[in-house]
């Protein structure tokens, strides 16, 4: 088979397919990057047994044939390429990859050890890549990495219909953001646990792709697997199959204190003084008449303080957070103003703010000793 | 997972060259490329094996008996003569999901970095992954008394005293450091390697992960 390619498209198809390539792979095939042709296509693939991606490309192909090459080597080597036309043949158990006046020629892997790809999803859905990237991207900053607490790697995502929620807590904090959507029916109910570092990739790479289709695979409430598709881009990732904590109950309905204050201002602030804080130790906050005063650091060690212009309605709070993630919260914000609320220094803060639609970042205080 | 169970003679070529006579034996071939020969003896060692990447070739000899050709592209070969098949089987297990062990261990050293204390009253960090000419020691402390060397374990045994033995033979010649003390630290410490310890004046302490890593009080967290 011979295709002739257009180098900067192969480029990008074949960077959005290596991603998902095993590093260690658990079989040795599956370092290999799967081509198949159809009549005027090629689809190129990879698999890990958890996720799968797979971008189609138009081309000359003029039957159905599947080979398999090694994978990073191919992407290098695709990196590489002098000349804007390619040319890619195999025969056998040889490949040959020519641009300009460069030429490759590498072993191709058995085809037939390669595992089935799984299906595609059934489509459920569309949602502008956009807005998928935003909400994704403000929840998944909670999410944890501990993988002995497996129900917490993942992102909870709630479908009621038109209205997609998104949910991830590591214990510390928790964030909550709603996402409008186009769903086939205004009557669908699904709840789903997608791994956040899946979830995260893949609506970085599909924020700029225009509609992504979101489709489900499995039993209506126990589906098995997700699928992305937009552009002729396509991903597909196992679900987790874990008990995500009732959350709901943790968002306090009430508060007695709430400042709002500039995003950027308060951010480059708990940046400055959480230099000389340690990994863990907290940033100081006190709320009080028209100022938010953080100081950080203690005793003989370094310390600093700053003071940042709020509006405060309610009582006056003395607190202390983890800097670290306060700064998630911030930054994940992307607002001009937010608005923290309390009630109490050892119950959790709640950052909005009103040009962020429904987001809510709830953040544990860190209790405060002597 | 190809299992075969057969009366073979293995012949080996390689860094030396080795034969195993007739005699019944069981063959696994795995996905990975890997074949290894097994008596019914010697638990899970193989009498001989050969490491992936390699390929397999089966075809038929002179006599009509089978034989599969094992090459690895370091100049190993394995030829197994097969002169009767007693079983033959091939199964797809799927994927392995692995140990997390790893992710674990650096866990547990993370945990134990931010709690010192867990090891001894009074006990600070210095740093982790303290490096020396040997490799890095897993955390390394300070208190009233000195410095001490920490090697953190899921399950410690005698490798891991050794281990920890060279440390602080390296360690303790550094006028700075010295006297640098011993601790190994696991989730499980096998006896030979407490009774090891013991002999060498290095201390073992047994820590619990899900107590290290809930070590904040719940009203600390959120759930």
């Amino acid at each position: 088979m011979k295709l002739h390619l257009q180098r900067d498209s192969l480029m990008s198809a074949v960077a959005w397919a290596a991603r998902t390539l095993p590093g260690r792979p658990t079989q040795p095939i599956l370092a290999g990057l799967r081509l198949a042709t159809t009549e005027g296509f090629v689809s190129l693939s990879s698999f890990d047994r958890e996720v799968s991606s797979v971008a189609e490309l138009a081309t000359d192909a003029v039957a159905e044939q599947v080979v398999i090459l090694p994978g990073r080597l191919l992407a290098d080597i695709v990196k590489a390429l002098p000349h804007d036309d390619v040319l890619l043949e195999w025969e056998g158990t040889r490949a040959t990859i020519r641009s300009g006046k460069v030429s490759f020629s590498l072993p191709t892997l058995p085809a037939e050890e390669y595992p089935p790809l799984p299906a595609d999803p059934q489509p459920i859905g569309v949602i502008p890549g956009a807005d998928l990237a935003r909400c994704v991207t403000q929840v998944a900053i909670a999410s944890g990495k501990d993988e002995s607490l497996v129900m917490l790697t993942g992102i909870r995502v709630e479908i009621d219909g038109p209205t997609m929620t998104m949910a991830a807590t590591d214990r510390y904090r928790l964030a909550v953001q709603e996402v409008a959507w186009r769903c086939d029916d205004d009557t669908r109910q699904t709840n789903l646990l997608i791994p956040a570092r899946t979830l995260v990739d893949v609506s970085r790479s599909m924020g700029q792709a225009g509609d992504v289709t979101i489709g489900l695979a499995g039993d209506a409430g126990a589906e098995r697997l997700i699928g992305f598709s937009a552009q002729g881009r396509r991903s597909t990732s196992r679900l987790l199959d874990a008990e995500f904590p009732k959350y709901r109950s943790l968002l306090p309905t009430e508060s007695t204190t709430e400042a709002t204050m500039a995003t950027t201002a308060v951010l480059e602030a708990v940046r400055r003084v959480s230099i000389v804080a340690e990994r863990t130790t907290p940033v100081r906050c006190s709320f009080a008449g028209g100022e938010l005063s953080m100081r950080a650091g203690s005793g003989d060690d370094a310390t600093a303080e700053e003071s940042v212009e709020i509006s405060l309605a309610g009582d006056p709070i003395e607190i202390a957070f983890n800097p670290g993630f306060l700064i998630d919260g911030l930054a994940a914000l992307g607002t001009a103003e937010v608005t923290m609320a309390f009630t109490e220094p050892r119950k959790p803060m709640v950052m909005t703010s009103e040009q962020a639609g429904a987001y809510r970042y709830l953040l544990m205080p860190i209790r405060l000793t002597g | 997972m190809r299992l075969l169970i057969a009366r073979c003679r293995v012949d080996y070529a390689g860094r030396l060259a080795a034969v195993l006579p007739e005699a019944v034996r069981l063959i696994l071939i795995k996905a990975d490329g890997s074949v290894c020969v097994h008596a019914d003896d010697r638990a899970y060692k193989p009498l001989n094996w050969m490491n992936p990447p390699c390929t397999l070739r089966e075809e038929a000899g002179p006599a009509g008996e089978r034989i599969l050709r094992v090459d690895s592209p370091r100049g190993e070969g394995l030829t197994i003569t097969v002169s009767e098949v007693l079983h033959d089987s091939s199964h797809d297990l799927g994927v392995e999901p692995g140990s997390t062990k790893d992710g674990v261990e650096a866990e547990l050293q993370r945990l134990l970095a931010e709690q010192p204390e867990v090891l001894g009253a009074g006990l600070r960090l210095i740093r982790r992954e303290h490096p020396t000419a040997i490799g890095p020691v897993d955390l390394l402390l300070r208190d009233a008394v000195g410095v001490v060397a920490v090697e953190v374990k899921r399950h410690a045994g005698i490798d891991g005293v050794e281990q920890l033995t060279r440390y602080l033979e390296l360690l303790n010649r550094d006028p700075i450091l010295a006297p640098v003390r011993g601790v190994l630290a696991a989730q499980q410490v096998r006896p030979q390697a407490r009774t090891l310890a013991g002999e060498r004046g290095i201390a073992c302490i047994v820590v619990d992960y899900a107590a290290l890593r809930d070590a904040d009080e719940p009203g600390d967290r959120l759930f």
